[in-house]
């Protein structure tokens, strides 16, 4: 109910709050009776001395409430170090995109060029069974599932003001979420009993590696949204003569920039699976992009090479931290190469990489380097939802299932 | 024009005064051998109510889409009915009678599945001695070697929420493992769609329930008979759950039971017609959904199996007792496949108020990974409203299990004292396969249109389409909701201090501002640069609410 609607119905309370106000603020008349007792010699002492409490000093009592608050973000806080981290999230990415990631990580690419062995295997036709079933997992991440919840707003840059109706519908985190997991249980279910045995599935969690280069303090910190570990690491025959893309100069831009400085943080890298595990080599990393939550650090939107970026990163951290854990914090050239492959989606666009890390020594740009092969900017499907009131997936490309399924089996 | 006119009007004549030759064919016809007799209507205020329902009723079963049925059933309330609310993750303390009436389910507690699994028994037994191994390290990853930063809600409890999540975790594996082991040897596992945190709501009627002392009051007031005032009506009630994982295939279970058996009365119900409120159900005004976690005109449309977490019974006060925690769950397992159910059954184009024609079959887990419950449910009816609730001779059956434990400790990462008889019966769930049914399954759709996808006219689609959306999403009203304010309450209902003042509220009109159908409102106006060229005197644009 509005307040105002009542209040000028209806004045009784609100007038007599009033009359209370200045009631309570009257002013003593002077009646000369003071005056008169101090005439005859009696002391006069002001009543209030005697009606009005003493204010007592009390103590300040911490209330338990029913959580647990959060500690302050102060230097009393158990992670506050002196010296700042600059910090890489799951929400921000890099202002220069794929190339500041190459001077980060100091890695050389191999565009468009994926270890034979994923090339051959993605070139295994699949059953039309399994492509029916793909397209069901599209069409229900994308037309069939029930979530309603508040889409981004629309705008219209001709008229900024104008407020249009907000449209209820699937997040891009929940679509992101079905269609990968809904991919990735085909792929196992289509897979030999054996390969899935060895192979192992966990969802949302989060990697964290830190690195110091050129006097910085660096830190990648984000979640896998599906990271597929397997019982052996995996392993890769790599082609040597390939034109490599170098790492470029980033002059007149620092290579930390848009790493925003962070005080808080742990010393040590982490990597979600214990050591003691038999499961805990990192296979294939899925990365979701939800446009809704990935931002540049002053809000502009993401371009295509800033996302190209990300999965370069996120695969660094993903082998490094697992890295740190096998061989030590202080390890700098590996004595094997750690493989790992990424998969970056946000639902039509996929962008497959295999990251060869050989080195965590990433000051500079000679000596060891670490390799990126990446194939991008694959479309699973052109579009896919209700076009005046019928479900729509139109141009389904069945390569990327292939891609997918060499990634697992690789 | 005029000749036009006059020959229009002799046409009339013409066809008002019959032929001779016709009027002797109908007098042939008229005389039977034995007398027809119109049929004799209940004229009775009763009756003529009756009537009314029941038209209403048939005109929901001759609706050909199941979207146009699901708005029909919200037609004759505009700010939405007053719904009991069943959530998933709330039992209060003996809510058992109440659940079991509200569903019209008996159950059957059991320590081992019913007989239609014996069959499969011998075989998950010999699945399960090779995935034994797999299970064990999965739970025992999860649960000590996986680190996670889990983010919790302030307003839910925090030991709630980490049981729930890790279950989720568990489930995932446990349910991986199982699937890709079976789906080499079951073709209906890789047709199975497997869905993480699914929306699940249910809408129905429940009649034989107390009324509440409001509408036995408004009863008084109006002068209704004195016989009626207590009698009941029909409370419309809503589930509202979210299982952890489901899965569903296009083909349905087969009947633990054969349908005829649903009749037995056996399997009798007890009537529970204290009002809800006495247990701890409460109320709230929104529209009815039936949503089986997919809009319609998915292929997969029947569930073969549900996972829910029981986080919520360590929320529970430790004086409810053990017992009742044991029942807390079962009521949770009729909630579910009941809910899950219904909502199928909806999509099928049953609705309410026209029953099943056929038994529909789920399996329901509840667990936090440790402690596993096993039911499985067969939905026999789902008409219960206060017109066939003492009628009608189906009831729905539940077998379910005990909480059963999986396993012992977890020491050194070694899962210890694993229940091997557990994993049988949920194995024997994934390999109950579905089969084609060979009757018809959607008995009240139309040939051509089954969902609103089907319609041709471009116009009605696209409105019946966003309308659907719009009402299932039960988002807030533009306008609120109609209310007594408490100084109106004081000062003109308890004390009459404002005589003077003119009557406009509807309360001192004698008006009920929530007697008002879905479709009582002005459609969207059409500017005039946007009417039908040349001249259209449309002014507000066309409505397509279904007829009921």
């Amino acid at each position: 109910m509005r307040l105002t609607q009542a209040l000028k119905r209806q004045h009784i309370d609100f007038m007599f709050k009033k009359h209370w106000l200045v009631q309570g603020k009257r002013i003593p008349i002077d009646t000369g009776v003071e005056k008169k007792l101090k005439d005859m010699g009696i002391e006069v002492q002001d009543a209030l001395e005697f009606v009005k409490e003493k204010r007592e000093e009390r103590e300040h009592i911490q209330i338990i409430g029913p959580y647990e608050q959060p500690l302050p973000l102060d230097k009393n806080h158990p992670n506050y170090k002196a010296k700042p981290c600059l910090t890489l999230n799951q929400d921000n990415v890099l202002l220069e995109g794929l190339s500041q990631a190459q001077v980060l990580t100091k890695t050389i690419i191999a565009q468009d060029k994926l270890p034979p062995k994923i090339e051959e295997l993605s070139r295994l036709p699949a059953p039309a069974a399994i492509h029916e079933n793909v397209k069901k997992a599209i069409l229900t991440a994308n037309v069939f599932d029930c979530e309603q919840k508040k889409l981004p707003k629309i705008k219209d840059p001709q008229r900024p003001a104008y407020n249009f109706r907000r449209i209820l519908g699937i997040t891009d985190s929940r679509r992101n979420q079905i269609l990968t997991n809904k991919l990735l249980q085909l792929v196992e279910k289509t897979s030999d009993r054996e390969v899935t045995q060895n192979k192992y599935v966990v969802n949302d969690v989060e990697c964290t590696t830190i690195f110091e280069k050129e006097d910085d303090l660096l830190q990648f910190q984000d979640v896998s949204n599906i990271l597929v570990t397997s019982a052996k690491p995996v392993q890769h025959e790599v082609e040597k003569d390939i034109p490599f893309v170098e790492i470029p100069s980033l002059y007149p831009v620092k290579h930390t920039i848009t790493m925003p400085h962070n005080h808080f943080y742990n010393n040590t890298s982490q990597y979600p699976f214990k050591q003691k595990v038999q499961v805990k080599h990192p296979h294939t990393t899925w990365l979701h992009f939800n446009r809704t939550e990935v931002k540049n650090i002053y809000g502009e939107p993401v371009t295509q090479n800033q996302i190209l970026g990300r999965s370069l990163t996120h695969a660094f951290n993903v082998a490094s931290s697992y890295a740190k854990q096998m061989h030590g914090e202080d390890v700098k050239d590996l004595p094997e190469p750690i493989f790992v492959n990424c998969i970056q989606t946000d639902g039509q666009l996929y962008h497959f990489g295999v990251l060869q890390l050989n080195t965590l020594n990433v000051d500079g740009n000679e000596g060891i380097k670490n390799v990126w092969y990446c194939k991008n900017n694959m479309k699973l499907y052109d579009s896919s939802r209700y076009f005046s009131g019928m479900p729509v997936l139109e141009n389904y490309n069945n390569k990327v299932y292939g891609y997918i399924n060499a990634f697992y089996n690789s | 024009m005029h000749i036009i006119k006059l020959h229009r009007s002799l046409l009339k004549i013409k066809n008002a005064i019959p032929r001779y030759s016709t009027i002797t064919a109908l007098e042939e016809s008229e005389y039977t051998e034995t007398p027809e007799y119109p049929p004799i209507l209940d004229m009775t205020r009763e009756g003529k109510l009756l009537r009314r329902r029941q038209s209403f009723q048939s005109k929901i079963q001759e609706l050909n889409t199941i979207e146009e049925k699901q708005i029909a059933l919200n037609m004759p309330r505009y700010y939405g009915w007053q719904c009991i609310m069943l959530n998933n993750d709330k039992v209060p303390y003996n809510a058992m009678p109440l659940v079991q009436y509200y569903t019209r389910s008996h159950f059957i507690p059991v320590a081992k599945l019913p007989e239609a699994y014996n069959e499969i028994e011998q075989q998950a037994s010999n699945i399960l001695q090779e995935i034994k191994p797999q299970i064990e390290d999965a739970i025992a990853i999860e649960l000590t070697d996986v680190e996670r930063n889990f983010k919790f809600l302030q307003d839910k409890s925090i030991k709630m929420q980490q049981e729930d999540t890790i279950t989720k975790c568990v489930v995932r594996q446990i349910n991986r493992i199982i699937m890709n082991n079976l789906s080499d040897n079951l073709p209906h596992i890789l047709s199975t769609q497997i869905d993480y945190d699914a929306r699940h709501e249910a809408f129905w009627h429940i009649g034989g329930v107390d009324p509440p002392t409001t509408t036995v009051k408004w009863r008084k007031e109006n002068k209704w008979p004195k016989s009626t005032h207590y009698e009941s009506t029909d409370r419309p009630v809503q589930y509202i759950g979210s299982p952890i994982l489901t899965l569903r295939n296009r083909h349905p279970l087969k009947p633990l039971i054969p349908y005829s058996e649903a009749e037995n009365p056996a399997f009798k119900v007890d009537k529970f017609t204290t009002i809800p409120g006495s247990v701890g159900y409460f109320r709230e005004f929104r529209h009815g959904t039936n949503i089986p976690g997919f809009w319609p005109g998915d292929i997969d449309e029947f569930g073969l199996l549900s996972y829910h977490g029981r986080g919520h019974i360590l929320d529970r006060k430790t004086s409810f007792g053990e017992q009742d925690n044991i029942e807390a769950l079962h009521c949770q397992a009729m909630k579910a496949s009941f809910g899950w159910l219904l909502a199928q059954a909806n999509y099928q184009g049953f609705t309410t108020f026209n029953d099943l024609t056929y038994p529909l079959v789920t399996q329901t887990v509840i667990t936090n990974g440790k402690l596993w419950s096993l039911y499985a449910y067969q939905l026999n009816t789902i008409v219960m409203h206060n017109d066939t609730v003492d009628s009608n001779p189906k009831h729905n059956i539940c077998f379910g299990t005990k909480p059963l434990q999986l396993y012992e400790t977890i020491e050194n990462g070694k899962v210890l004292g694993l229940n091997e008889d557990v994993l049988i019966m949920l194995l024997q769930f994934y390999m109950n396969a579905p089969v084609e049914r060979d009757h018809a399954m959607k008995p009240y759709l139309g040939k051509d249109e089954k969902v609103i996808a089907d319609i041709e006219d471009d116009n009605r689609r696209c409105w019946l389409e966003e309308r659907y959306k719009y009402l299932v999403s039960n988002r807030p009203k533009h306008s609120l909701i109609p209310e007594v304010y408490l100084w109106e309450k004081i000062y003109k209902i308890q004390h009459n201090t404002r005589f003077f003042e003119a009557k406009r509220r509807p309360f001192e009109r004698g008006i009920n501002p929530f007697n008002r159908r879905l479709d009582d409102h002005i459609s969207p106006y059409i500017p005039k640069v946007l009417r039908e060229y040349p001249r259209s005197k449309k002014k507000f644009e066309a409505t397509y609410y279904p007829e009921v």
